[in-house]
Order: structure tokens, then sequence, then C-alpha cells
């Protein structure tokens, strides 16, 4: 039974990092808490569900949705996010929040209430050895995120773009004195960071066979924690914290049966780990 | 000090407009409140409630409306807030004048109104909110005899189930799962209880959290490991269809028993083929033959074009049971409640009432079985020492 | 004879505007971002109930020591709150309402999902006050507790305040006591939220923790943003607005929280001051017209 909890730990720990990147992206080069990101996971998921129902193709489904969920990044980079950036921070904060409400009964409003059934055919077939028994959709979400965080990691250290977001993510003023395009730099990270998102979102429909308005409410805090957890603005450091959170709540449900709140844990973990490590378990000053 | 009072003023002028704007005009009609978690995180249940309602609305008012007089439903949204559902009570009984009100809607806001109703002297009938309170005062320790309740109370709903899946599915090792509110605390005590009676043993007890618990896995995996005969399981459609996937997934091969909550073609949407097999205690009888329950399910669908579900059959007949009062008693709040009380043998939607005990019902469980991708009838569980509610003192 | 519907409504309504009004002293006084403050109204709430259910303290007992308590707390969790800035900051409170909501929904003490029922209203003179009496009394608290607010402002603990808010670090510098005055606004606030927790416990007769969670949090904040952070009225205003707004839109019910959401995003996009502040449109129509 250890093993299978494993696995259904990792299996989730995995979707949390992919929604958690985009978050600790856009804040490492914003600084900007963009709460709205769960609205966008929600959006992935509700347009990979609408273009499955239309070209009957997972993969295809797949796709579609971090584009839109892409493109949507984009548009509330560039019409809410940075035309205030010179305001206090409350500001971009209250209107992450305000869009992710907004959207949240949006989605409510045009798709109905009800929870819509994702239902893809994946084709890859369950894998079973012994009593261990890991789902077709436990191992698509490990697929994806593997070949996700693969590309990710050789875009950031191998590019030039990558070079240049880092830097950004460093010191905005001095890369752009280097002559990099900061705003270009800008959008990009939101593009990858939001369709890192819309994958999630395809990828828990598909596992939970479920795609809702409010699906997003729980990613959004827990993300948070999870980000700040991992130290702001650090992307291995996002990866590790996901894991450990998926795995703990996994193994205080199932293994150690204490009747704990499962989306207590990622707040709980965040307190304690800052307690000893202020800027998280990667996090530098 | 000048500014002060100019602008304390101002705000004050602002505020009664925006409140004089809101106020309406009365009618004569016969006039009947309703309330429902139409939007917020309830949404897809207040729906179903208020259309069910909106149906039992039209065929009423066609036939003639009652005592020759129209029934005019006034309806308000909760949101599934407490706070909301205070401030319609008051509204319906302060300003709509409502002779008779019907709950759509969850334990939270219905029992909140439940004193309102019971202090103001209306009577309500509860669709299917489950907690206890509803039709209890636990301070005073006596019933509110103005509160009625359609559906079943947690425990007795538990009690069957448990019943049947003693006595006729043979099950002696049994894993409970069930979410973290009154409805889920209440049904998996009672089905606890009666379980252990009857001589079976409990081998785990798991609460998830609700709303919003989607992955059971980690739930799932340890009931495997304890290799139990049958599974209770508590959640509303869609924990339910997420329990039944996940368990198939996980290749559990241990019967699933649900309750009310998986009554909804929702929940055969979303489970899809794992739902096959899977039995429930609930009190819509697909099967039952009776022209208002067939009807029902036919007008509804196409009405509405979704299948019909638990909650608002639920519904349906708690406006009937209503309606049915009036008819019998007229217009005076009082006299309706006496009516209620006196309610012998109904024939209801969702099965035939005997009476009333302190305001619950007695009425038989109905078991469901998902056969085809529907629900079928399985058995009735309608032993009195089980299905009969407590008297409380 | 005023209906009681409408009384319900106002007492709702001052209610929020106790609430927008602390949420005020923390963030548009002191300038510190709090996302959690629906705990210490749960705090006041439910201390007020627990008093009252459970030991049989009479109303007038319990409502100061909501007060005092969620105060202390208030005082407990800003301490290690006032360590971070900013994101930290909003992040850290927002973790403050789920593990108080999480306290009040597991721990059975609580009462849990069920919450704690059978709260009065309070007695005077040997019989339950009517809720129009209710009203007066809340009404009272509230102007005494605006009176309080324009003294604050005026005195030294509203200079220092307006100093941190506007620069911390400068504040630092000119030897201002950051975190004591931090501290303050904090214990102030959740104190005020406590006491319009209690006057809620009694007034709803009966609470559940999810009248506190992080949803109730953001309403509050909503009308302090709508009304204008920072200034006086401004949250009041907003309370008023957003707190009769569901009575006024029963009609467009459908849409209610999509118009909050947006109405935040608009507001902070568009009229960050709230309708209330310097640069609002309000006060340019104002202008205009009072320039004729």
């Amino acid at each position: 039974m250890l093993i299978q909890q494993l696995a259904n730990g990792i299996a989730i720990g995995s979707v949390y990092s992919l929604i958690s990147l985009g978050l600790t992206m856009v804040y490492g080069i914003l600084r900007i808490l963009h709460i709205s990101h769960a609205g966008i996971y929600t959006l992935g998921a509700y347009v990979g569900w609408f273009s499955f129902r239309l070209v009957g193709n997972f993969w295809l489904s797949l796709f579609i949705g971090m584009i839109g969920a892409s493109f949507s990044g984009y548009l509330v980079e560039r019409f809410l996010y940075t035309p205030i950036l010179h305001m206090p921070r409350i500001a971009p904060l209250i209107v992450s929040i305000g869009l992710f409400i907004a959207m949240e009964e949006a989605f409510r409003i045009i798709a109905g209430p009800h929870t819509l059934a994702y239902n893809a055919r994946i084709g890859i077939g369950d894998l079973s050895i012994g009593s261990f028994h890991l789902t077709e959709t436990q191992i698509l979400i490990l697929i994806v995120t593997f070949i996700i965080l693969i590309f990710l990691w050789t875009f950031l250290t191998k590019t030039r773009i990558g070079l240049a977001m880092r830097a950004c993510a460093q010191d905005a003023e001095i890369t752009s004195s280097f002559g990099v395009n900061v705003r270009a730099i800008i959008a990009f990270n939101f593009l990858i960071g939001s369709a890192m998102a819309g994958a999630a979102g395809v990828l828990i429909g598909v596992y939970d066979n479920q795609v809702w308005p409010t699906m997003g409410s729980i990613p959004a805090y827990k993300a948070l924690a999870i980000v700040v957890l991992g130290g702001l603005g650090n992307i291995p450091g996002t990866v590790l914290a996901a894991l450990i959170v998926g795995l703990a709540e996994t193994f205080f449900i199932g293994v150690l049966a204490i009747p704990f709140p499962r989306d207590a844990v990622a707040f709980i973990a965040m307190i304690i780990v800052l307690m000893f490590k202020p800027y998280g378990l990667l996090g530098k000053a | 000090m000048g500014r002060f009072i100019w602008k304390g003023s101002l705000l004050l002028i602002v505020g009664i407009l925006l409140l004089g704007i809101s106020y309406a005009n009365a009618q004569d009609k016969i006039k009947i409140g309703f309330f429902a978690p139409i939007t917020g995180p309830a949404a897809a249940d207040g729906m179903s409630a208020k259309n069910a309602v909106e149906l039992a609305l039209k065929e009423v008012n066609e036939a003639g409306g009652v005592r020759g007089k129209k029934i005019e439903l006034i309806i308000y949204d909760d949101r599934l807030n407490p706070q909301e559902a205070v401030a319609i009570a008051n509204k319906l009984i302060e300003k709509d004048k409502v002779i008779g009100v019907v709950s759509g809607s969850y334990s939270g806001p219905t029992r909140v109104t439940a004193p309102i109703f019971q202090k103001a002297q209306i009577p309500m009938v509860a669709g299917y909110a489950v907690h206890p309170d509803v039709t209890w005062d636990p301070k005073e320790r006596r019933p509110n005899d103005f509160c009625f309740r359609n559906g079943f109370l947690g425990e007795i709903e538990g009690a069957a189930a448990a019943e049947f899946a003693v006595k006729h599915l043979n099950a002696k090792r049994i894993s409970l799962i069930f979410m973290d509110n009154d409805f889920g605390r209440a049904i998996s005590s009672g089905f606890a209880e009666r379980a252990e009676k009857l001589g079976a043993t409990i081998l785990t007890k798991q609460m998830y959290k609700f709303p919003g618990e989607k992955d059971f896995r980690p739930y799932l995996t340890r009931i495997k490991e304890g290799n139990p005969d049958l599974i209770f399981a508590a959640g509303y459609y869609n924990e339910a269809a997420s329990i039944v996937r996940q368990a198939k997934e996980l290749g559990i091969k241990a019967q699933i028993l649900g309750e009310e909550g998986f009554d909804s073609p929702k929940f055969l949407e979303i489970a899809g083929p794992s739902a096959e097999g899977v039995i429930i205690a609930t009190n819509l009888d697909r099967d039952d033959p009776r022209p208002i329950v067939q009807n029902f399910l036919a007008n509804y669908k196409k009405m509405y074009h979704e299948d019909a579900d638990m909650v608002g059959a639920s519904s349906y007949d708690a406006f009937m049971i209503l309606i049915q009062a009036i008819e019998k008693a007229g217009t005076d709040p009082k006299a309706i409640q006496k009516a209620l009380l006196e309610t012998k043998d109904y024939n209801g939607l969702t099965g035939k009432i005997s009476r009333f005990v302190q305001g619950e019902v007695v009425k038989p469980v109905q078991i469901q079985i998902v056969k085809g991708g529907k629900f079928r009838r399985l058995a009735v569980v309608d032993n009195p020492e089980v299905i009969t509610p407590p008297v409380k003192k | 004879m005023v209906s009681g519907y409408l009384i319900t409504i106002f007492i709702t309504v001052i209610i929020y505007a106790m609430l927008a009004f602390s949420l005020n002293i923390i963030t548009g006084r002191a300038g510190q971002i709090s996302l959690g403050h629906s705990a210490f109204f749960g705090i006041g709430a439910y201390t007020s109930a627990l008093l009252y259910t459970k030991a049989g303290f009479s109303f007038w007992i319990s409502l100061p020591i909501s007060a005092v308590v969620a105060g202390i707390v208030g005082a407990l969790l800003g301490i290690p709150c006032l360590r971070v800035r900013d994101d930290f900051l909003a992040i850290t409170t927002m973790g403050i309402v789920f593990v108080i909501e999480a306290i009040f929904l597991y721990i059975p003490f609580f009462g849990g999902a069920m919450g704690i029922g059978g709260i009065d209203l309070p007695q005077w003179f040997g019989r339950e006050m009517q809720k129009t009496e209710y009203l007066i009394l809340i009404l009272i608290v509230f102007i005494f507790l605006l009176i309080l607010d324009r003294r604050l402002e005026r005195s030294w603990v509203g200079l220092a305040w307006s100093s941190i808010r506007e620069d911390e670090i400068a504040a630092h510098a000119m030897g201002v006591d950051i975190v004591r005055f931090k501290v303050l606004a904090f214990t102030l606030g959740s104190a005020i939220a406590g006491l319009a927790g209690s006057f809620y416990a009694h007034f709803l007769t009966f609470i559940m923790p999810q009248n506190f969670g992080f949803a109730q949090s953001i309403l509050i904040l909503c009308m302090v943003v709508f009304g204008g952070i920072g200034t006086r009225w401004g949250p009041i205003l907003g309370a008023i607005v957003l707190g009769i707004l569901p009575e006024i839109s029963r009609p467009i019910m459908e849409y209610r929280t999509f118009v909050y959401g947006l109405l935040l995003l608009a507001m902070m996009r568009f009229q960050p001051e709230g309708i209330l502040g310097s640069e609002s449109i309000l006060r340019k129509i104002f202008k205009q017209i009072l320039i004729r």
C-alpha cells in the first residue's frame, strides 16, 4: 500500500507543481501575487473540455487548452497588471482577486454550475505490478509533467530567452539596460506560466473526470502556500515544495489516517518551514 | 462637526434610497415562499430544486390553482449562506407575507430559518435538508411544530442502508467513507450503529473534507488494504462519482453502497461505466409505476432537457405537501399547520408518507441499483423499527 | 412602525460597516494588507457564542470579552506577521483565515460543521431585547467607534500610522517604532472585528464556520476598497452599498457575485482610491458642480 500511496502522492504533487510554477515565475519577475492564475488554470480545463467535445482527440484538446490558457494569461498581463505596476502592491493583488472571482462566475454563467465530465480516452492503459496499480491517468500526469519540466529546464538554462528571463527575475532594471526587451520577456513569462496552468487544468479535468466553475478555488490558495514554501520566485524550490505537499497530503490521509483537513497541510507546512527558513525551502533574500 | 453631519446624512440618504427601491407591491394570490442555493457552491442542486418546484407550480396553477386561487411562488436565492437565509426568512414573513414556505436548500440555511418561521407561526416544509435542528429546537428541547421535513433524517437513511447491507447483501466487513458535514456524520453514524447492532464489523471510518475533495485515492487505497465486503460511501454526486471511478481504477472489488447524494443523473454522467452495479439508499424510485412519479420524470425531462434527481423530486414533494394542506385547510397558516400535522398516508412523489412524527416522515427508504446506466429499483426498506424517527423529549 | 425586515437589513449593514471600518484601521490607516480579517470576526462570534451557550454568561459580559479575546489574538498573530512585508503578509493573513476556520470546523468543542446554535438576543430589564433596540445599541457603539477613530487620526498614533503607510523605511529611519504601531493597528482592528462578531452571533442566533472564511474576508475587503481605503467614510459607504446590493439585486441575483468580482477589479484598476478617495469620479463630479 505504501508504494501505491507514493504513486498517488507524486501524481497529485506533479499537478500541483505545474500550477505553482506559473505562479512563482510571475512573482519572480513582477513581484505580484497572481491569484487569477487559478482562473487561468480553470480556463485551460474548460477550453480543453470544450475542444475535446469538438475534435475528439485528447492530446489535441490538451494542446488547445494550453494555448487558450496561455493567451488569456498574456491578456491579463498586458491589460491588467502592467498598467498598474507603479501602484502600491495591494492594487494588483486586489485586481487579481477581483478577476479571479469574476472568472469563476463567468464560467458558471456561461458553462453552467454543473460539473462537466471530461471522459477522455487517452489510450495508454494501466500498469499493474502485483498489488501496485498505476492508473492510466496517473501515468499520463507523470509523463506530461516530466516532459514539461524538462522543456522548461532546457529552455531556462540553455536558451538566450531563458537566460534573459532569469536575469529579469534577478533585476529587471539592469537587465533592460543591457538591451533586453523586458516587456517582451514579461509577456513571455506569462505565456509559459499560463500554458503550464492550462495543462494542469486539463490533467486534473481528466484525472478526476470533472470540470467545474470553482475548481480553481482551492488551487488558488494552495499554490500560493506551495510557492511560499518553496521560495517565492524559485523554480526548483517550487517543484520540490509541490511534491512535498502532494506526498504529505496523501500520507496524512492514507497512511497515518489522521482526520486532517487536507488543504490545511500546505499552509501548515508553509508556516512550519517559514519559522526556520523565512524565505522558503530554497529561497534567498 | 458640520462635515461629519453632512457626510453622515448623505450616507443615510443613500441607504434609505437604495432600500426604498427594493420595495415591491403585494397582490391578491396565495403566496408561498421558496428558497434554495441558486447561485454559489451548491448552484446545481439549487437550480434542480427551483426547476422542480416551478414545474409543480405550473401544474397546480394550470389545474386551476388551490381553492380557486392561483399560487404565487416567491423565490429567493440564499447562496448557501445562512445569513442571507435569515434576511430571506424575515422578508418572506414581513414583506411578502407568505402563508407557507418550502425549503429547497441545504441544512445550513434551512436550520437557521426554522426558528424564525416557528416563531412567526408560518409552516415550512423542507425538501431534503437533513439537520435534526430543522424540526427540533435544541435549546427549548421541544419540536418546531411548524417545520416539517419531506426528506429522511440522516440517521434513518443510514440505518436503512445498513439494514439492507447486512441483511440482504450479507456484508460482514464494512468500510465507511463520508463527507465532513452534518449530513455525512449523521448518515454514517446511523449506518454504523445499525450495522454493528446487526452483527457486522466496521473496519475503517474515514472522513473527507467537504466541499472540494476530488482525489480519493489516498482514502481508497487505505480501504483496499482492509479488504472489506462493502464500502458505504456518503457524498454528493461529484464526490460519489469520483469515489466510484477511482475505486474501480484502483481495482477495488467491494460492493459500493451510497445514499441519496448519489441520486442524480450527473453522478451517472461523471462516473460513467464505473457506476454500474452501485447501490444507493434514496427516496426516488424510478421504477415506481404510479403516475405521479412517471409523469414527474417525463415532464421534468421535457421542460428542462435533463433528468430529474432526488433534490428536485424532494422539493417538488415538499411543495405539493404544502399545497394539499392548503387545499384541505384554507389560507390560515395555523390551519395549514394543523392539516400538515394530521397528514396520513400521503401518496408523495418520493414515497408514501404514513404520517409525520415531530415533523419527520415515516416513509419507506428506496434502494436503487445502477443497471444499464440507469437507476432501477432493487428493494425497499420498510422495517418500522428502522424507518420510524425517534421521538425526542 | 418600521418593519422587521428593514431592521434586519440595517443591523446587517451596520455590522458590516463595523467590519469594514476595523479592516480599514489595519489596511487603510496603517497600510498593512490583511486578507484574514474574517478570522477575528469569527473569533469574536465564537467567543460570545460559547460564553453564552456553554458558560451562561450574559451578552453584556461576553461582548467586551469577545473584543478583548479577538484583540489579543490579533496582537499575538500580529507580531510574527509584522516581521514580513506586503506579499508574505498577505499570504500569511490568508493562511490565518484557513487555519482558524479549520479550527472551528474540526474541533468538536466549537460545534464542528454544524456550528453553534441557540444564541439569543440580549436580555435587559428582565426581557429579551427587541430588534429595534438592538439596532440602536449597535448604532450607539458604532458612533462611539467613529469618534474614537477621529481622535486617533489626529493623535500621535494616527500620525505614526500614516508615516508607516506612506513609507515604512523612512518612518523607521525617523525613529517611529514600526512594530509597536503595527501591532497596535492589528490589535485594535481585530478587537473591533471581534466586537462585530459578538453582535453578529447574538443577532443571527446561530453561527457556522463557513461564515468566517476567506470569502467573507474578501467581501469585507471589497467594501473597504470600493469605498476608499484609508478614508473614514469610504468603508462605511462600501458596507452600505455592498450590504444592500443583495437586497435590490434580487432580480439580477444570478450575477451578483460576478458583479462583486468585476467591481473589485474595475475599482482597483481604474479608481484605486475608491469612491470617496481623492481622485475619484464622484469627487470630480462634485468639483465640477461646485465650480459652476
